[in-house]
């Protein structure tokens, strides 16, 4: 139960996360494959500039290693990375993002023998805003967040909030699918803890779907007009590694590049059926939206959809083809005439 | 100079005023971000938890799209028309960081060249500054050479004092809003000495920071410098998030819209991160993203102090706090290889 | 593109070259009546129809979109529809979850020797979107 042996003591400190056993074995396998001469990189995460925040570490550099942390931010999917970086590639692997780099393999985009999967068992990142939330704080006014498998303990401004761990968890981890990753060549023993609430994971596409389809087509189109077209949500998503986006097209132009929310929507809804089949539910889009439109409530539902369809799970079998490379003799009948 | 102050109390009444002759825009959120928009003659409860914006104060003049020309099928050809717009409005709330920002596009957009649709928002309007006594942990305005409670490059100048703020008149624009109000006191000897107290206490709260002398020469010396470059952008993914929420990038990119005989020419941001930048003429000359993210560097911090004798970094904060893999400036500011060579001008 | 601008509701019908365009023609020659409101646009398969044309078409203001290509097992490239099918029945579901009404986005099978076919459904399909009104998805207003 890795939740237990992350406990920053105080902002400063929090900089420096305290270095579990699972950190110390990771590294030491890290620093092996490295100087070995196994793999090229590797790819991890270190500590953020910020108070409870990592970022991506991406290193060939056997002194970076000792950077490497494993805690409840890390955030990132770094099988993102996996395409652009040449050379055999040594990558830390929560189960989401295991299934993603299956997912790049089964899509021909990466080589299975020029990764390394370093798996690590995960039970869940703290989602900030939920935290903020709670705390009525913002997150660099918050002191510390001691996450136990039960409950996490917040403490703001000398007030001290204990709190179901399942209400600062993502809602993408309360639905959580696979917490260790069953691919890999590495994997650290430790079982994950096992925090789930399948109904608020969805609560908010349930909500949609008690709507007439009226009122759902003016939520998104409220929602898309908060859009600022930064593309965050695709640059980030490991199922989006098109050469060119046909958002970039121009001859023809499918998607107007102006701002305004009926290209916003055209091109999230687009991009969502695009990686239908290759979105592993790790809710990167909504958490890095800088306006908070809440992307996971589409993707995750084209995530069901395809999951009631077509029985697909995205990234669980490396050896099957990818979802929409393959059909069945007959299937999805009565949805066209 | 603090000359004048009011009572906190007074603000709903103060901005009900303006907001008779032109609109006030103030920090509102909505779904948890917060911009700059159009006051609702009521709330004003911001000031309590106004901490900076998501969308900087650029997107009032610099809005993210905007229509330049719009036109018409009609059966005897087109009809085009150009928006007048000649609204007067006033910014409260504004912060040292962005006010710099918006003075360091205006030398872009309205001083050695003239934009009809950046000025013409621009000259009509007003900036009411707020000192920030509550930074970011991402807020480095400090190493920029900007004061959290003190701007020269707004119109009037708020600072909070506790129950009241004591102002500073920059400019006559400013100066002529307070004087027809009758709740605006003269500041006392008490309150400019309390204002310097929240000003050294504010300055003091900035921890970060970063040492930005002699970076353009830096800069300029690790130009080629690729594997630097190179390391530092490797876990950049490239979306816009740093590019467009800076208070003083302003790239765009223009674009015309037809649809059902309707159509107009649109501006919209567009940002040096994206691999399509500049597609449209002929190709990216930063195919590769260390170029790109070089670029973002040297634009900030070398080419506009050789441009225009000034840091195009205000301290914000805003591309660290926001961006989804936490690539932060000040640390690849910091961490610029080579020795400066020692210039001696003596 | 020629477009049908004189009928309501206006549809627009993305049609497999070896099928159901032959359909179509079939449906011409054989004299079949049927509604005038489809703008038909030829596609070398129902495999090269991307979801993308379906909300393009809808973007454009066309009322309804119409796919239609070979029966499962009738490909002229043997596994096309099969892909087509897949991507096809996920873009109308989701756009239905987005609020788009599922009248709107219609698929079919239509064979080249199938012309009663093809004018029954263009008959129904055009019947359906009259049903849900105009295509006002993308106006500002409402």
């Amino acid at each position: 139960m890795w939740l237990k042996m992350f406990e920053p003591s105080g902002p400063t400190t929090c900089l420096v996360m305290k270095v579990s056993d699972m950190e110390k074995e990771l590294r030491q396998e890290a620093g092996k494959l490295l100087e070995e001469g196994t793999v090229d990189y590797i790819i991890g995460f270190a500590p953020g500039s910020l108070k409870f925040t990592t970022t991506p570490l991406i290193t060939e550099d056997i002194d970076e290693i000792n950077n490497l942390v494993i805690n409840p931010f890390i955030n990132n999917n770094l099988a993102k990375y996996l395409p652009e970086i040449p050379g055999r590639v040594g990558i830390i692997a929560k189960g989401c993002d295991s299934r993603s780099i299956v997912s790049l393999i089964q899509d021909k985009q990466i080589a299975r023998q020029d990764i390394v999967i370093l798996g690590i068992p995960c039970s869940g990142l703290v989602d900030l805003k939920k935290v903020e939330k709670l705390a009525g704080k913002e997150r660099d006014k918050i002191d510390d967040i001691v996450v136990l498998a039960d409950k996490v303990c917040i403490t703001a401004g000398g007030e001290k909030k204990e709190v179901p761990t399942t209400e600062v968890l993502f809602d993408h981890c309360l639905g959580c699918e696979l917490q260790i990753p069953k691919e890999y060549d590495f994997l650290i023993q430790e079982p994950a803890a096992e925090i789930r609430d399948y109904e608020s994971s969805s609560k908010q596409i349930q909500e949609l779907k008690k709507m007439s389809p009226d009122q759902r087509w003016a939520f998104w189109k409220e929602q898309f007009g908060h859009c600022i077209r930064c593309y965050a949500c695709r640059q980030v998503c490991p199922a989006c590694f098109c050469e060119r986006c046909f958002v970039e097209e121009s001859q023809p132009r499918w998607v107007s590049p102006v701002s305004q929310w009926q290209d916003n929507l055209i091109f999230q809804a687009i991009r969502t059926i695009h990686v239908a089949g290759r979105c592993t539910d790790c809710g990167e889009c909504e958490r890095v939206c800088p306006v908070n439109i809440p992307l996971r409530s589409l993707s995750k539902e084209m995530y069901d959809l395809v999951g009631e369809m077509f029985d697909y799970k995205t990234g669980m079998d490396v050896n099957a083809p990818a979802l929409m490379t393959a059909y069945e003799l007959v299937e999805a009948e009565g949805l066209i005439r | 100079m603090i000359t004048k102050k009011i009572n906190k109390k007074d603000i709903r009444k103060l901005l009900g005023t303006w907001n008779q002759e032109c609109s006030v825009i103030v920090p509102t959120r909505e779904q948890g971000i917060v911009e700059m928009a159009g006051w609702d003659n009521k709330d004003i409860s911001f000031l309590d938890w106004y901490r900076n914006t998501v969308v900087p104060p650029k997107a009032c003049f610099l809005p993210q799209s905007e229509v330049m020309i719009s036109f018409q099928k009609k059966e005897n050809g087109l009809k085009i028309e150009v928006p007048q717009d000649e609204h007067k409005q006033i910014i409260f709330g504004i912060r040292p960081c962005d006010a710099r920002a918006v003075a360091i596009i205006d030398q872009v957009f309205a001083d050695t060249y003239d934009d009809y649709y950046y000025s013409s928002k621009r000259r009509n309007t007003l900036l009411i500054g707020l000192s920030c006594s509550n930074p970011y942990d991402s807020c480095f305005c400090t190493s920029t050479d900007v004061n959290p409670t003190e701007s020269e490059d707004v119109d009037l100048m708020f600072m909070d004092i506790g129950d009241e703020y004591v102002i500073e008149e920059i400019t006559s624009g400013g100066k002529a809003l307070l004087n027809t109000s009758s709740m605006i006191k003269k500041a006392t000897k008490a309150d400019i000495n309390k204002a310097k107290e929240v000003r050294a206490a504010s300055v003091d709260k900035l921890k970060k920071k970063v040492d930005t002398k002699d970076v353009d020469r830096k800069l300029q010396s690790c130009f080629n410098d690729i594997d630097y470059w190179e390391q530092v952008s490797a876990k950049c993914i490239s979306c816009g998030i740093c590019t467009f929420l800076c208070p003083t990038c302003f790239c765009f990119d223009i674009n015309d819209e037809m649809i059902k005989k309707h159509g107009a020419r649109y501006r919209g941001w567009d940002s040096c991160s994206f691999r399509s930048y500049t597609k449209m003429p002929m190709e990216n000359p930063r195919e590769e993203k260390w170029r790109r993210v070089r670029q973002r560097v040297c634009h900030k911090f070398e080419f506009y102090p050789m441009n225009l004798g000034i840091n195009a970094c205000t301290g914000c904060g805003r591309c660290i706090r926001l961006c989804p893999v936490n690539w932060d400036i000040t640390q690849v500011i910091a961490g610029l290889p080579g020795e400066i060579s020692v210039h001696s001008g003596k | 593109m020629k477009q049908n601008t004189e009928e309501q509701p206006r549809i627009v019908g993305f049609l497999c070259k070896w099928c159901s365009y032959a359909g179509a023609d079939l449906a011409g020659t054989s004299r079949k009546k049927y509604p005038s409101n489809l703008t038909v646009l030829k596609v070398p398969c129902s495999g090269r129809i991307d979801p993308l044309f379906v909300l393009k078409g809808l973007r454009l203001g066309f009322d309804g979109v119409l796919v239609s290509g070979c029966h499962p097992g009738d490909c002229h490239y043997q596994t096309g529809n099969y892909r087509a099918r897949r991507r096809i029945v996920v873009t109308k579901k989701f756009l239905e979850y987005l609020g788009v009404p599922e009248q709107r986005v219609q698929a079919s099978w239509v064979s080249a020797s199938e012309g009663a076919k093809f004018a029954q459904v263009v008959e129904d399909v055009v019947e359906n979107v009259r049903a849900v009104g105009p295509n006002n998805l993308f106006s500002d207003e409402g």
